[in-house]
């Protein structure tokens, strides 16, 4: 039963990558200038040169043809030149991306820390102070635009109190050798003799931006847990729970807890998307060094082979979180394999 | 356990009264309505009731502070920016961009999401299960992300702003409806009307759109709200509103070489963009919970 849900969730999966490779693919086209430039990031060639292109890219053949030769550029990892660098579009996104990934993984724990405790506060106490308190603060939180929270707070702690750096992921005085790409697991691997200095200051640099990131899916975490809390509390078996004289934290803790939390883990899974959205401004507004940021400066420079490279990274990225939230979430979750079970 | 709803009163109220009832009595939604109708008809009367010219500058007024400070002047009510503009009457207009475009933008993806969304929640078999396919390729790539790539195809500007925040809303919300009407389908009325011989249109028109209209207009204050950001975010990001046209995003962009010296001119046009967000989702929570109530009840 497991095995064949994973099956035909692979198969998904795979096609989902194929129509996202296609629509790669045909972006070369519908971006403005020469196709040829868009795949290969070579602009103005000479005549020997673009002949080079042509025959790389099969662009003389067919559109199956072409797709074809793209994909096996992509799978060898050569995914064109940057035209605003001239450097290989794939060495950009492996060292920027691990930044993006590294600070979106942070600011979803700190939302997952806060949010999923506080929606359970909510539930517990419905309809008194408390919850009208959580409310009217995620409401808040839900309604700030990322930037200008992002500025409030550079304007109170950076530029005011000079509590927090910037910009930046680590002060210029540290010198960090690039291996994994997690800043923080790269300094712990490093034989630096600053080494704890160094992990404050990566420490420090994370902080502001973490948290203008988590601001929202937490909100928006809080309230889905609250909302399957009190679908959860609702049930009959809770009603049977309090019947046989169980109290309300047993009831909350025992029953309603576990049965509410599985949605919640397939709606953490969906959070990546509006995460890496909101990833791309917090980058800009800190200068984080993140793909984010780049993806919005390759826009501003007409960098077509980056945004494509760019493109398929995130969106690759997003298809196989949410999918291992789903799987998760199935495992997790029996009911979920089947709808038609456990249903009365 | 079926619970039966009994009708006490002579009169019943109509699905829709019970509505407003449910909606009146939370007051922050009552406040949040009325917020966003003012901005609404800002939104269209900007052009004619702002004091002073979007771009018309005055040299002698150089980013005057507001009038209750010590600086300011009472003929720039919100003082004015580095290029001697008034910044309400710059502010007012924004309305017009920001929150009118977003509505539009909102109103539009409502009219095409509803159709394929219908669409995609009568159809069964394989037609159904590509096109959910799509949309889950499309749900899979960020909103933004979506709206720099059809911002990178048509270049930068407010209206290709508009069509990428419809692009970029679209597979949400015929997910959602689609969502919607499969609920509906598999109800019991549903059936005894297909078992009466109804059509597939009438299924459609005296069944499903009747149950579903209300939770649309949630879907759509939802959308509405992603859109304002949207279009803000692109025009922070220079990607959307270019330079003089007064949209609050691109405003706040302007002005952020002023934040030390003028940090009115920032904050400003963030309050207005919280404030129309804020009531947006105000107005959507409480018909939310109106809708809950009305099903409790």
């Amino acid at each position: 039963m497991l095995r064949q849900y994973l099956v035909r969730r692979l198969t998904l999966l795979f096609f989902m990558v194929l129509l996202l490779s296609l629509f790669t693919f045909t972006l070369s086209y519908l971006f403005p200038g020469d196709v040829s430039t868009n795949l290969s990031g070579i602009d103005s060639a000479g005549f020997n040169a673009n002949d080079q292109i042509t025959e790389k890219y099969k662009l003389n053949e067919n559109y199956l043809l072409q797709y074809f030769a793209f994909i096996q550029h992509i799978v060898n990892g050569d995914w064109g030149l940057s035209l605003a660098s001239g450097q290989p579009v794939f060495e950009h996104v492996k060292t920027l991306f691990p930044a993006t990934v590294e600070l979106a993984l942070y600011a979803l724990l700190i939302s997952i820390l806060i949010g999923i405790p506080t929606g359970v506060i909510a539930a517990a106490y419905h309809k008194k102070w408390q919850d009208h308190v959580i409310y009217t603060v995620t409401l808040f939180a839900y309604s700030t635009p990322v930037f200008w929270l992002a500025l409030i707070l550079i304007m109170a702690f950076c530029l005011q109190l000079g509590l927090l750096p910037m910009s930046g992921r680590i002060s210029l005085l540290f010198e960090v050798e690039h291996q994994t790409g997690f800043l923080l697991i790269d300094i712990l691997l490093s034989n630096n003799t600053y080494k704890q200095a160094a992990l404050i200051d990566a420490f420090h640099h994370l902080l502001l931006p973490s948290i203008v990131l988590a601001t929202y899916p937490t909100a928006v975490l809080v309230r889905f847990t609250k909302d399957a809390m009190l679908d959860v509390l609702d049930k009959s078996y809770i009603k049977s729970a309090r019947a046989k004289g169980l109290n309300h934290s047993q009831i909350i803790f025992h029953h309603a807890l576990r049965n509410a939390l599985l949605p919640v883990i397939s709606q953490i899974g969906l959070q990546f998307s509006t995460l890496i959205t909101l990833a791309m401004i917090t980058e800009v507004i800190f200068s984080w060094p993140g793909i984010g940021a780049w993806l919005i400066n390759s826009i501003y420079q007409r960098d077509f082979p980056a945004i494509m490279g760019g493109l398929l990274t995130v969106s690759l990225f997003v298809i196989i979180a949410t999918m291992i939230a789903d799987i998760l979430n199935t495992i997790l979750d029996p009911v979920s394999r089947n709808r038609s079970h456990g249903q009365v | 356990m079926a619970k039966f709803k009994l009708f006490n009163e002579d009169a019943n109220k109509s699905p829709l009264k019970h509505l407003w009832r449910h909606f009146k009595s939370n007051h922050s939604a009552l406040v949040g309505l009325w917020v966003f109708l003012l901005l609404a008809i800002l939104a269209i009367s900007a052009p004619l009731i702002a004091p002073y010219g979007v771009n018309e500058q005055n040299a002698q007024a150089l980013i005057l502070p507001p009038s209750w400070d010590d600086a300011g002047q009472v003929e720039f009510i919100l003082g004015t920016d580095g290029l001697g503009r008034d910044l309400l009457s710059r502010l007012m207009n924004g309305a017009t961009s920001t929150f009118g475009l977003a509505i539009l933008a909102a109103l539009l993806t409502t009219a095409i999401g509803v159709v394929l969304g219908v669409f995609a929640g009568l159809t069964r078999g394989v037609k159904s299960s590509v096109l959910n396919h799509l949309l889950d390729i499309t749900l899979a790539i960020p909103s933004l992300l979506l709206a720099i790539v059809i911002v990178a195809i048509l270049g930068p500007g407010l209206m290709n702003t508009v069509w990428a925040i419809i692009f970029a809303l679209l597979p949400q919300y015929i997910h959602s409806v689609r969502n919607l009407v499969a609920q509906e389908l598999s109800k019991d009325y549903i059936v005894a009307q297909r078992l009466d011989g109804a059509n597939k249109w009438q299924i459609l028109k005296t069944g499903i759109l009747p149950n579903i209209y209300e939770h649309i207009v949630v879907i759509f204050t939802m959308s509405l709200s992603t859109a304002v950001l949207d279009i803000a975010a692109l025009g922070f990001l220079q990607l959307g509103a270019q330079a003089p046209t007064a949209e609050w995003g691109a405003i706040l962009a302007e002005n952020l070489s002023l934040i030390y010296l003028a940090p009115w001119t920032v904050a400003l046009p963030g309050i207005l963009l919280f404030i129309a967000i804020l009531s947006t989702n105000l107005v959507g929570d409480g018909l939310r919970h109106a809708l809950q109530k009305r099903r409790a009840s």
